[in-house]
């Protein structure tokens, strides 16, 4: 409640409750002022604001879809808002028509070459923008008609949720319980527990444990065999450096041939020499044939000596034959 | 209601209407319920402009919208809220007050000796108030949303004048024909509600002292309930 309640003055009967105001019409008639004088500033201000005092540009820019276009936004450039969406139409040949009015101020940032695009985003309203890449191009003429180009992000959804929705579904399909891959993975499960048994791997690849087996088996033998093997190479290279020893060594087989080969040549020359004489002795038998009582005296002596050379013959291939042991035994034995 | 409300409008249209003595009831009905809370009035509107402005633009920033914060907060102010104030303001302060008055002159029979004596209770009693009230309602709503507006500039912009191109770009965005005319029409209803309600309501109320207080508080009661009415049927026509 107020302090003291406004009251009537024309009836007397009314009880005077307030003391008489100085200047009280002044004060209402200014505050009227003020509040006429506010209100014809916000209404003047508005409409500098939506740009009544300025002169415009129209532009038509044409779509297929003014989805999300209302009367009174914003076309940009470059972030800044250079002109205001006046009116939106359908054509005659189904198409939209956006009328968008640009103040003279700003149509300098519009040239011929100007692109405009349409986006609709995901939050916030659809943006027009434009975009004029070469500002020294003639500028665009009063009423020019463009295509809008739309980029729409909700645009993209329905396609994604469909290609989302086909790869779940591929999905489920092969994480079923009687899917392929479920299949696989549960022989891959069985040869994971087959390799991990007994027989391992090898049973696996051989298709069975007694396969297995012997092959391990064949393998213990091999290794055997090898081992004997080496014995068998060890004791052969033994032998081959006895052999050596026993041919090509000091005293051995070689040595002694080789001296006997030289007992034989001094032999076979001491036969020589003996068929020489024999031969001398032949002719002299040829001449003593003639005087033949004379000779046999002569051929006694003759024949001892031929007797005596072929007995060293003989015991010297003997000796030769004694020394060669492959004459004997022409086989090596392999222990 | 409605016919009281119509002929008030009648004979606040009429310059007849207008004497030395009905100039001098309106003129103190203005001075009580806009001149003499003016200063008050003008403190609490920037406190709670500024508040709600910067609570808007915090919100705003936090959920990464800074560029809807200032429309969204001279929307929210200008067209809702300082109004919505100054109606609630005025109703308590200004509608209790002239509810009462009514109703005690209906039930001492001043209105009557009125007319017995040739003048028109209604011409220099009643309509004088609801056109000081209207009057106050729109002088107080407009002081509100200049208010309003330049704390939504500096919320936003601090002392720096060069965000008044963008700021008038914004105003230009939200206020246009539709909404002003809307804005205007909501407070001359908020202004004839404010007073022409309590008004009906007391005349209605039988002449018996005791229920004096039954009528002021019928009054009040329909007062809330229409400007509750008025203040949805505009978010409604705005949003809807």
């Amino acid at each position: 409640m107020p302090p003291s309640a406004p009251s009537s003055e024309t009836p007397s009967s009314e009880p005077v409750t307030t003391a008489p105001i100085r200047h009280l019409e002044l004060k209402a008639g200014l505050l009227l002022v003020l509040t006429a004088l506010l209100i014809f500033s916000y209404i003047g201000y508005v409409l500098y604001a939506r740009g009544i005092f300025e002169g415009t540009r129209d532009l038509v820019l044409v779509t297929d879809n003014s989805e999300g276009v209302l009367v009174g936004m914003d076309l940009t450039f470059a972030g800044f808002p250079i002109g205001r969406v006046r009116r939106i139409e359908l054509g005659d040949d189904g198409q939209v028509r956006i009328r968008v009015s640009v103040p003279e101020k700003d149509a300098r940032w519009l040239r011929v070459t100007s692109v405009f695009t349409m986006e609709r985003a995901l939050v916030g309203g659809t943006r027009i923008r434009a975009f004029s890449g070469q500002l020294t191009d003639p500028p665009l003429p009063d009423g020019a008609v463009r295509p809008v180009l739309r980029g729409d992000a909700t645009d993209e959804l329905p396609r994604l949720l469909a290609n989302a929705r086909a790869l779940l579904e591929n999905l489920q399909k092969l994480t079923a319980a009687d899917s392929s891959l479920g299949h696989s993975l549960a022989n891959v499960k069985s040869l994971t527990e087959r390799m991990s048994g007994k027989g391992g791997a090898l049973a696996v690849a051989l298709g069975g444990e007694e396969n297995a087996r012997k092959v391990v088996a064949s393998i213990d033998r091999a290794n055997k065999l090898l081992d004997s093997m080496t014995g068998v190479a060890a004791r052969l290279d033994q032998t081959l450096v006895k052999a050596d020893q026993r041919v090509f060594g000091s005293d051995g087989v070689m040595d002694g041939t080789q001296k006997a080969v030289a007992q034989l040549n001094a032999a076979l020359g001491d036969a020589r020499e003996s068929l020489k004489k024999v031969d001398a002795v032949l002719v002299d038998a040829q001449k003593i044939s003639a005087n033949a009582r004379g000779a046999t005296d002569g051929l006694a002596e003759l024949r001892a000596e031929v007797d005596a050379s072929l007995r060293r013959v003989t015991g010297l291939i003997d000796e030769i034959n004694r020394k060669w042991p492959f004459k004997r035994d022409v086989e090596l034995k392999l222990p | 209601m409605f016919h009281f409300g119509a002929v008030a409008l009648v004979v606040a249209a009429s310059p007849s209407a207008y004497d030395r003595e009905t100039r001098n009831v309106m003129a103190k009905q203005i001075y009580f319920t806009a001149l003499q809370v003016l200063p008050g009035f003008i403190l609490v509107a920037t406190l709670g402009c500024f508040v709600v402005t910067r609570a808007v633009f915090s919100v705003a920033t936090a959920y990464g919208f800074t560029e809807y914060a200032q429309d969204l907060a001279m929307r929210v102010l200008v067209l809702d809220l300082v109004p919505l104030f100054v109606a609630l303001f005025v109703a308590l302060r200004s509608g209790s007050a002239i509810g009462t008055e009514v109703v005690l002159m209906h039930i001492n029979g001043e209105l009557d000796a009125l007319h017995r004596r040739g003048a028109d209770p209604l011409r220099h009693a009643l309509v004088p108030r609801v056109i000081g009230s209207t009057i106050s309602v729109v002088a107080l709503t407009t002081v509100g949303g200049a208010i309003s507006l330049v704390l939504a500039y500096l919320g936003v912009y601090g002392m720096s004048p060069w965000g008044l191109e963008d700021f008038t770009h914004s105003v230009g965005q939200i206020f246009d024909s539709m909404t002003t005319f809307g804005l205007g029409l909501k407070s001359l209803l908020f202004g004839l509600a404010v007073a022409v309600i309590p008004i009906t309501a007391s005349l209605d109320t039988p002449r018996i002292i005791r229920l004096a207080p039954i009528g002021v508080l019928n009054g009040m009661v329909r007062l809330f309930l229409t400007l509750t009415l008025i203040e949805g049927g505009s978010l409604a026509v705005r949003y809807l």
